[in-house]
């Protein structure tokens, strides 16, 4: 990892400074990188109508605090994890065990012990899960560098499928579980859709939050500062491996949350959502966003969310490819972001 | 404090091969025969790793990053033989033939042997004929061997017809050339003229002969295809370094950008094979060898003894390459200091644009051997990738026999592994695999001097 040549005194930029985005000639591309993605957004939902607007919406909300949580440990300790995923489908598997009510037994499918907990009783158990999860790979991981580390955080994906998919009497394997609650308070229910949208929104607002505080805490700066050389600051005697492990874990929570909503609103989950694809999707927008910036990577999942929906309106693309087709896009965007901006839209640091 | 840590490292991974072997042995005596059959699944699963691994290891040794291409080139191999071969599985059901796929590899082809052509020939005619008109050549050159290969991707019916002239001129032009080597040492001027064309004209009679026995036996055509695909996923992979990775490494040393953007390439390649192919798995066709042979109360089939085979010859390749040529010694300069290389002379661009050339064949050489032993599909390529490299790193980073034995030992403890288990907890077994090799033998089995 090394900084720009012009990094400013301040470590890090967070939402919106709106004077530093007009400050320099780098800083116009990000202030039109911004405004194009909000107003293709709401452009989007204008002409769209509001329905397909909500969906849109929750599944942004999703990726952005995935790739948010992802952000934590790429762009403040320099280590490119592409096993995110296996966090996000703990804290989904978590949630869906734990809150399905179906009777499987009828279906002469193979059949799970059901709890039918409430979603808010089963949600912080799955956030945990992740948790600890995260401390125990943390701990082996921790002493791998750069290309190394990206092989056995692949490992960590394929592992994470592998018992999604074959620990059949916990998961159900291929078949995947259903009917998983929606949040409920007493008799209040969130069933419908906009109500749906606007919790998810609530959750990644307190990840932000929590993201934010973090960063700008003292602890953020020793993040920082592990990023730009390690060696050093472990010479003035911060305990490097336990700042990093702390922020590895926290994040993985974050990723549990996330799994745990995406769980409760699709209300089925399947091992089919959480391949290696998907992590490889996650750390693509958090580079296209910018590593170490919130901004950018709520960007960044804003901008994919919109490619993976805009290119269904493109007229020359039949609708069976266009899930290809965004990966085709992505691939290239990849590409030449590494060759022309490896800070990502509105990042300051480079991988 | 670390002397300690070391010991106790050591001592856990002492205990844990112990008791490893412990369980692998009373295993054997329970079921010697399943041992044994065992053993040969182990073969023919580490073949193909261990050609994948060699690979790996040596364009990793080279340059010093990890480029996933490499995944994409091993899908590539097996699809390209799908792509040719299409219209005799399955009563080509799915038989494919897409102009845009066509286009797209003949424009490639003709722009890496455009490169070619102007990196070897340019520098020595540039004396004789203007500029102007040496370009103009070896640009009609280039377009002609392009429009060549999109007329042989068009009609993969008559492979055998349309690539018996090529290697008719390729045996004709080897025997020339590798003679013409051994007469130099024994004779020189006139004599060596006289001698050489005589050779020449024998080479005429015996290409020609090569192309008239391809053409007339149909039933080489799988064969055919292996070889076009490989070189086209060779190809490719020689056109992403030249076209994107140097200019990529002039800008930034970091090996997290070219991983990224050749992540970035693995997706869209991926993708496509998916757009043009459906991603559902699909069969490739007879090959050798389908009928298993029964050796010691175990059966292993023909094919995968020829996938030993494949990997054995291609270690001796390797090794020759690396060790007896002017080539390999350039590659292995610049493994240790490619800067140094520069400064002495080596063209490093063109040397390390023909390591990835070979590397990549040896990718989709992996793949379509793979391809052939089970069903193919689009994303094969990333977990062939992981598995090459996770037998490298086992074998020892950077250690070309450490690959071939990182491979063949990955394929053996994969296979007793799911001795007790179910099949599918393969993947999972090779990377736990990995995590311990990594945390208590960082070097692997053979590590680089």
């Amino acid at each position: 990892m090394q900084t720009n040549a012009e990094s400013s005194s301040k470590p890090t930029r967070l939402l919106g400074n709106s004077q530093a985005l007009l400050a320099s000639a780098k800083g116009n591309l990000e202030l039109w990188a911004n405004l194009l993605i909000i107003a293709w957004a709401l452009g989007f939902m204008l002409w769209q109508g509001v329905g397909f607007a909500i969906t849109v919406g929750t599944v942004f909300a999703i990726w952005a605090i995935l790739s948010v949580s992802l952000n934590l440990v790429v762009g403040f300790t320099g280590l490119l994890s592409v096993g995110h995923v296996g966090f996000f489908g703990i804290g989904a598997y978590t949630v869906a065990i734990l809150t399905s009510r179906a009777e499987y037994e009828q279906l002469r499918t193979e059949a799970i012990p059901t709890f039918g907990w409430p979603f808010f009783a089963a949600l912080p158990v799955g956030v945990l899960l992740a948790g600890i999860i995260a401390i125990a790979v943390g701990v082996v991981f921790n002493r791998f560098r750069d290309d190394i580390y990206v092989l056995v955080s692949f490992g960590f994906a394929i592992i994470s499928f592998n018992i999604f998919l074959n620990w059949r009497g916990l998961t159900r394997g291929a078949f995947g579980i259903h009917e998983i609650a929606r949040p409920a308070v007493g008799g209040w229910a969130l069933d419908d859709e906009l109500g749906f949208l606007i919790f998810a929104l609530a959750i990644l607002a307190i990840v932000v939050l929590l993201s934010w505080l973090i960063v700008t805490s003292s602890f953020g700066r020793v993040l920082t500062a592990i990023r730009e050389d390690e060696e050093a600051i472990a010479v003035f005697g911060f305990r490097t491996t336990h700042y990093k492990l702390a922020v590895w874990t926290i994040s993985a929570m974050m990723a549990g949350l996330a799994g745990g909503l995406f769980a409760s609103w699709t209300t089925f989950v399947d091992p089919n959502s959480f391949i290696l694809l998907e992590s490889m999707l996650l750390v693509a927008i958090v580079i296209l966003g910018g590593l170490a910036t919130i901004w950018g990577s709520l960007l960044g999942a804003m901008a994919f969310v919109l490619l993976e929906e805009g290119m269904r309106f493109l007229p020359f693309l039949p609708t069976i490819h266009v899930g290809q087709a965004r990966l085709v896009v992505l691939g290239i965007l990849l590409v030449l972001l590494m060759l022309f901006r490896p800070q990502g839209l509105v990042g300051r640091y480079k991988l | 404090m670390i002397a300690q840590r070391v010991s106790l490292n050591n001592l856990l991974a002492i205990v844990l091969t112990a008791a490893a072997a412990a369980y692998v042995g009373w295993k054997i005596s329970q079921s010697p025969d399943q041992a044994v059959q065992f053993a040969f699944n182990g073969l023919s699963v580490g073949a193909v790793y261990a050609i994948l691994a060699m690979g790996f290891t040596l364009v990793y040794s080279t340059v010093w990053f990890f480029d996933l291409y490499y995944g994409a080139a091993a899908a590539l191999g097996a699809y390209g033989v799908f792509y040719l071969r299409s219209q005799e599985t399955l009563g080509g059901l799915y038989a494919v033939n897409n102009v845009f796929v066509n286009v797209l590899f003949a424009a490639v082809t003709a722009g890496v042997v455009a490169w070619a052509l102007y990196e070897s020939l340019y520098p020595r005619f540039r004396a004789r004929f203007s500029p102007i008109v040496l370009r103009a050549i070896l640009g009609l050159v280039a377009a002609g061997a392009g429009v060549y290969t999109g007329y042989v991707l068009s009609f993969p019916k008559d492979l055998h017809l349309t690539l018996s002239p090529v290697i008719a001129i390729g045996v004709a032009v080897a025997f020339t050339w590798s003679l013409y080597q051994v007469l130099q040492g024994v004779c020189a001027g006139r004599v060596l003229l006289g001698l050489v064309s005589i050779t020449g004209l024998v080479a005429a009679a015996l290409g020609a002969y090569c192309g008239y026995l391809i053409a007339t036996t149909p039933d080489s055509k799988l064969y055919l295809s292996w070889g076009l695909s490989c070189f086209l996923a060779g190809i490719v992979g020689l056109a992403f370094y030249r076209g994107l990775y140097v200019y990529m490494r002039e800008r930034s040393r970091s090996p997290l950008i070219m991983l990224v953007a050749s992540l970035g390439i693995l997706l869209a390649i991926t993708a496509l094979t998916s757009i043009v192919f459906e991603s559902t798995p699909r069969p490739l066709p007879e090959a050798l060898g389908n009928d298993p042979l029964a050796i010691a109360g175990a059966t292993i089939k023909g094919f995968n003894v020829f996938t030993v085979g494949v990997a054995l010859v291609g270690f001796l390749f390797l090794q020759f390459l690396l060790k007896q040529t002017a080539f390999g010694k350039a590659v292995r300069a610049i493994g240790d200091d490619e800067e140094v290389s520069k400064v002495v002379g080596i063209n490093t661009t063109t040397v390390i644009a023909v390591v990835f050339f070979i590397g990549a064949i040896y990718a989709a050489m992996a793949g379509l051997l793979s391809g052939h032993d089970t069903a193919i599909q689009p994303r094969m390529g990333l977990l062939l990738l992981l598995k090459g490299w996770i037998a490298s790193v086992v074998g020892g980073i950077g250690n070309l026999q450490g690959a071939i034995v990182g491979g063949f030992v990955l394929g053996m403890i994969e296979q007793f592994g799911i001795w007790d288990l179910a099949g599918e907890w393969r993947d999972v077994i090779s990377f736990l695999l990995l995590i311990l090799f990594l945390s208590f033998w960082p070097t692997g089995l053979l590590p680089r001097k």
